[in-house]
């Protein structure tokens, strides 16, 4: 196919997405592929956030629970009447570590992310970045693909093209309109679908912005190419191991378990799917209120609460299982209890000027002015994929390997120091982290990067 | 031949032949979408989600195959497909022994996708990788775009396993990866070193995941 056919393909491609999008599941009846379309289950395996469950949930939240997120309801009310005011500004900092009520998310969350005043300054321009999106989208492919996917056991999601599902898809095609340099990443889809669940469309559009370009969040710089903030998040994250934890990071090493490989989505989407949802929202609240630090510290007390258990998990395969998988399921701790540890791992990391890597260098933020349409090239609008790496993914790929050579360099020095009183058998180790000997078999190649 | 399907306990019969272990490092690549997750469900757990969730960096399982004289270990790292996560590739598949590398039957393009994964691999990876070619989605014939015979004859000539796999229907799952269970050389050196030797288990440590062999 030549390049015209391929442009007219492509617009093709998009406005056909488009379109199913803006007539909805009400005027799509039987042209949504079965595969696409779940049953409805029924709404006792629903939870109160609104996820299906395959099994009968247990009963009812106990009595006193309920109560005391009642009173405190009334409590968060009150303060709502008079948010400005320092005695609210000083109550805050408590009783949003003690939890949000559920029932209030919906407006704290807009506060904290101060959404109403981005939204009235910004006004139309949402509207203006949909329709951007609707003619230049060079997305609109990869979004659809991961609407499909995103918190399908989700009652608001479940059903293809649902409004919530519509609203998902308008708001990352908008937002990589309005954010050029980021676009679409996956990992947004996460986000954007956590704030819809406690906002409209529009707000968590502005959510989201405030969420990537907020010097108190800066998510920008993870999910540009070559990921410059996440280098730096884990090179931090290694500092915090190997000060307070040297025993478990030697743990993780013998494995060659690069901390990228249990801790992207910790960084990436908040803990999105990494804990259990309940225990999810109590960090978001925090995050919302405190900002980048939160998910360093968390990150550590994850590690600190269950280190016992990592320990005695002698495989790669089994730790990985049990951070991604088994911390999602059951965490093991009341949420209450993480949360006093995250607050102390807060203070333990302060005390020891480890809380933050520092503020983001310019880098990591947005270069160009944000909501200024750019025409994208022939190539993007095509779709295809770039035959050579930029100069910053050559940059990524290099910290990458650096990563894994140090590491690799640090264990063997390890066993070294410890060859005296280790039998010496080794051969269980995972391939990486066998020698660097074996890593020159390839190192001809990186020295060209 | 029997793939397990099952975590937990290996278990060696007593009085059973002993049989060579092998572990080698498995990646999945691809165009994003074409079924990578859903691949490594259905031959690690038997298992197919309609809405397999989207992969955020990679994730990793085992899984373990058993030849007549050998059991095999993959260690499999799934990837994400976006193109903004390419960069991260090289640590999943640097020091790999086998690739999948996979495409939609239905998408001309992530036919393309995997021509240059291909490529890349042949390049950049260990220079004995065994690569196989899987064009998933094969349930949905009636959507083809990507001819057999065309994909064939590129893996042909590139020396490549290929064959046409369907995570939702399991067909042909279970065999690409022993196909390269097969190709894959067992070494007999302990500890290994060499590139595309599979690292033999200690005597007495058997892999964890699977009980097969029974």
């Amino acid at each position: 196919m030549n390049e015209e056919a391929l442009l007219a393909r492509a617009t093709e491609e998009r406005e056909r997405i488009f379109q199913r999008y803006e007539r909805g599941r009400d005027n799509l009846v039987g042209q949504i592929d079965p595969w696409e379309d779940p049953e409805f289950e029924d709404y006792h395996k629903t939870d109160r956030y609104g996820f299906i469950h395959d099994e009968r949930l247990p009963q009812k939240t106990a009595p006193q629970k309920v109560n005391i997120e009642v009173e405190r309801e009334k409590k968060w009310v009150k303060m709502l009447g008079t948010w400005d005011s320092p005695a609210t500004q000083e109550k805050l900092h408590r009783r949003i570590y003690k939890g949000i009520p559920n029932s209030l998310r919906i407006k704290i969350w807009g506060k904290l992310l101060d959404v109403a005043r981005l939204r009235a300054a910004h006004s139309g321009k949402y509207r203006e970045m949909l329709t951007l999106a609707r003619r230049w989208s060079t997305d609109v492919r990869q979004i659809d693909s991961d609407v499909n996917r995103q918190f399908r056991e989700h009652q608001f999601y479940r059903a293809r093209y649902s409004e919530k599902q519509c609203s998902l898809f308008h708001v990352l095609c908008a937002y990589a309109m309005y954010n050029a340099e980021v676009g679409y990443c996956q990992g947004m889809a996460g986000l954007a679908a956590v704030l819809l669940l406690y906002m409209d469309e529009e707000d968590a559009f502005w959510a989201l912005a405030a969420l990537l370009s907020n010097s108190k969040y800066a998510m920008h710089g993870l999910y540009i190419e070559g990921f410059p903030k996440l280098t730096r998040f884990l090179e931090h994250h290694d500092r915090i191991l190997t000060k307070f934890m040297p025993k478990l990071k030697q743990h993780f090493d013998k494995f060659g378990l690069d901390a990228i490989l249990y801790s992207l989505k910790w960084f990436f989407v908040c803990f999105v799917e990494r804990v259990p949802f309940s225990l999810c929202l109590r960090v978001w609240d925090i995050y919302l209120l405190d900002g980048e630090r939160v998910i360093t510290a968390m990150a550590y007390t994850i590690l600190k609460l269950h280190k016992k258990q990592i320990m005695k998990l002698n495989d790669m395969d089994l730790i990985v299982n049990y951070i991604q998988v088994k911390l999602h399921k059951d965490f093991g701790y009341p949420d209450d209890v993480v949360i006093s540890a995250l607050e102390r791992s807060m203070e333990e990391l302060k005390r020891a000027r480890l809380d933050t890597p520092g503020p983001p260098p310019s880098k990591e933020l947005p270069q160009r002015t944000l909501g200024v349409f750019v025409e994208p090239d022939n190539k993007s609008k095509i779709g295809q994929r770039a035959e050579t790496f930029s100069e910053t993914e050559k940059q990524a790929r290099a910290n990458v390997i650096l990563r894994r050579e140090k590491a690799a360099l640090e264990l063997q020095e390890l066993r070294v120091s410890q060859s005296d009183t280790v039998s010496g058998n080794w051969d269980h180790s995972p391939p990486t982290s066998r020698s660097t000997s074996a890593d020159s078999l390839d190192s001809h190649t990186w020295t060209h990067l | 031949m029997s793939v397990s399907s099952s975590r937990g306990a290996a278990a060696r019969p007593n009085g059973a032949p002993q049989t060579k272990v092998c572990q080698f490092k498995l990646v999945l690549l691809g165009e994003s979408a074409v079924g990578k997750s859903s691949l490594v469900l259905r031959f690690v757990k038997g298992q197919f989600h309609e809405y397999q969730e989207s992969t955020i960096g990679a994730a990793f399982l085992t899984q373990t195959v058993c030849l007549d004289d050998t059991t095999v270990k993959f260690e499999i790292w799934d990837t994400a497909g976006q193109e903004r996560y390419h960069s991260l590739a090289p640590m999943y598949y640097r020091g790999a022994q086998a690739a999948i590398v996979v495409y939609d039957i239905t998408n001309q393009d992530t036919f393309g996708r995997a021509k240059n994964w291909v490529k890349e691999l042949q390049r950049q990876a260990s220079p004995s990788i065994v690569i196989a070619l899987a064009g998933n989605k094969s349930d949905l014939a009636a959507k083809r775009m990507v001819e057999t015979e065309e994909a064939q004859a590129y893996a042909d000539e590139n020396h490549l396993l290929f064959m046409e796999t369907s995570a939702k229907t399991a067909v042909n799952v279970n065999d690409i990866f022993l196909a390269i269970a097969n190709k894959l050389p067992k070494s007999e050196s302990v500890g290994g070193g060499a590139a595309g030797g599979g690292r033999r288990l200690a005597d007495g440590e058997p892999p964890r995941a699977g009980g097969c062999c029974k």
